[in-house]
């Protein structure tokens, strides 16, 4: 549905997009996730065609988003970034201002205000101002706008930004009903908004795609170098546990330390070393240590993120 | 065309819902009223519209640049540019119909005036044909001030930046085609007197002439102006 190849995007000698090429299918909800100034906004508004392309193409269903701008921007729902809005106008006044950008006639006109007024909760604030309006209400008057015409692609740009934890959950919860019914990419800085939504997490950094895949995959690969945490009693000034923890095989460093006499471990081990628990436990037993704690650190989705893009920003 | 008199259509209404429409719709009639009112309303005096004319000329240099100033300023300023370029419109139809919305807000300006031209009725015989050429000759250089004040709101996102260089602009071109002549030598003073907007108005339309030539004068400048202002919002893309 989306197609974008080999696309770069200069700001005078500034490189914001590298050399991105991303496919999405009919029907997928990808997430774009990155850091602040990672290059997201930049990508979203050349395939709305708001901005050219220094170098590559961006296609939506198969109209290119500079050459068949006007295809391509009836087929799109758009939320920019900062969902800027004319305060002084009216909610229903906004939508059927924007269904009259879109060319449609007056009957469909007046249903399909009708339907994203229903579809976004906002029958109540109708008639009211949008400058007086709270962010959330806002926020649903900036996702009705983007669904008036029934776009097959819908593309939020940091949909929940500036919205207090209440808001946040609504309007997750309206992403993911209308998940179902359109092809949707949706960019964030803030890693469970994408985990929670999307079918396909595509993570950049500095301009570039850094990782590329379902949540699942992409936790597989966050949880390759594992962690563990043991917390035991060791008699004072007792160094052997430490030593012996580190002679493992495929451990890489052991971390220890004194709280109120106890002392925690945290052992990492390299990829592919297999499971460590059963190893650490028989060194417990063995010198029969008070235990009350042992488990494993399943790398999560957050370390990913920070580590790639701690990465890219080191390069 | 649906578009674009829905965005003129949305920038007139705005006109109404902000404090600057009104105070300025009010500083214009409170002005024409008290010259028209102190100069035309006497016995013995002509009944024309004459002076009122005149007056609006020169109060349209002022006036004209606060009604246009905020028509693209404020969408840069506020990003809602990115969302109405991201609907299926040209650049051309977000322009050209800001610019009719500043129009038509510009007309419902004058139309109260109309009341003027009922109290010379009420009190004698006027000449209607110079009157309505009075109001096509003040029409024309509305659209074209506001065509200019177009181009400077899509050039600058600041509005007063936008309102001081409009006005700047006419003062020194109403000025260099109005004085300068007298100075210059013949071939030049022809010219500028040819150029001029003051020459063009008082001359033909506060008389009650219509003259195809000055017509075309008015057009090609609103043109000119407007072109470039949809040249500079196009070159977002290549900036």
């Amino acid at each position: 549905m989306i197609e974008i190849e080999h696309l770069t995007k200069c700001y005078g000698s500034f490189q914001a997009v590298r050399d991105v090429s991303l496919s999405i299918p009919k029907g997928q909800v990808l997430g774009l996730l990155g850091p602040n100034g990672a290059g997201k906004s930049t990508i979203i508004r050349i395939v709305t065609g708001y901005l050219p392309p220094t170098a590559g193409r961006a296609a939506v269903d198969g109209f290119d988003s500079v050459t068949q701008s006007h295809d391509v921007r009836r087929r799109l729902g758009y939320l920019p970034e900062s969902n800027p809005l004319y305060a002084e106008m009216r909610v229903v006044e906004y939508l059927h201002f924007r269904g009259r950008l879109f060319g449609l006639p007056r009957e469909d006109r007046r249903r399909a205000v009708e339907r994203v007024i229903e579809r976004c909760w906002l029958s109540e604030m109708r008639r009211r101002q949008i400058g007086r309006l709270s962010k959330g209400y806002r926020q649903r008057v900036g996702l009705a706008a983007a669904l008036l015409h029934n776009p097959p692609v819908l593309i939020l740009d940091e949909p929940t930004s500036g919205l207090d934890p209440i808001q946040i959950r609504e309007t997750r919860h309206l992403i993911r009903e209308l998940a179902g019914e359109h092809t949707m990419v949706l960019s964030s800085h803030i890693l469970p908004e994408v985990e929670v939504t999307c079918d396909r997490i595509v993570i950049i950094a500095r301009g570039a795609i850094r990782a590329d895949g379902t949540v699942d995959q992409l936790r597989q690969k966050a949880g390759e170098a594992q962690r563990y945490v043991l917390e035991v009693q060791t008699p004072p000034g007792d160094a052997g546990v430490r030593e012996e923890l580190g002679r493992l095989p495929g451990v890489t460093k052991v971390d220890a330390l004194a709280a109120d006499g106890w002392m925690r471990f945290e052992v990492s081990a390299a990829a592919g070393t297999g499971d460590l628990r059963e190893a650490l436990g028989r060194v417990v037993g063995e010198r029969r240590l008070p235990c009350r704690e042992l488990h494993r650190n399943t790398g999560s989705l957050e370390q990913l993120f920070v580590r790639i893009t701690a990465e890219a920003e080191a390069a | 065309m649906t578009q674009t008199i829905a965005i003129a259509r949305r920038e007139l209404l705005a006109y109404f819902s902000t404090a600057v429409g009104y105070v300025v719709l009010a500083l214009f009639l409170l002005m024409s009223g008290m010259l028209f009112s102190l100069t035309t309303l006497h016995t013995g005096v002509e009944a024309t519209m004459r002076s009122f004319f005149d007056l609006s000329f020169f109060l349209l240099l002022f006036i004209a640049p606060a009604i246009s100033m905020r028509l693209l300023s404020e969408e840069m300023r506020l990003g809602t540019l990115e969302s109405l370029m991201t609907c299926p419109v040209s650049d051309a139809q977000v322009v050209i119909g800001k610019w009719i919305g500043s129009v038509g807000f510009f007309v419902l300006m004058l139309a109260p005036t109309l009341l003027y031209l009922l109290v010379l009725e009420w009190y004698s015989s006027p000449d209607y044909g110079s009157i309505f050429a009075g109001y096509a000759g003040l029409l024309l250089v509305g659209g074209l001030y506001l065509a200019l004040g177009t181009l400077a709101s899509a050039i600058w996102p600041s509005q007063v930046l936008a309102y001081l260089v409009a006005v700047f602009f006419w003062l020194l071109f109403v000025g260099l085609t109005s004085w300068l002549p007298r100075f210059v030598g013949d071939p030049w003073s022809d010219i500028l007197f040819r150029m001029s907007v003051e020459q063009r108005y008082s001359n033909d339309f506060a008389k009650g002439v219509i003259d195809t030539s000055t017509i075309v004068y008015f057009a090609s400048g609103m043109v000119l102006f407007l072109t470039a202002a949809v040249k500079i919002v196009e070159s977002r893309r290549w900036r």
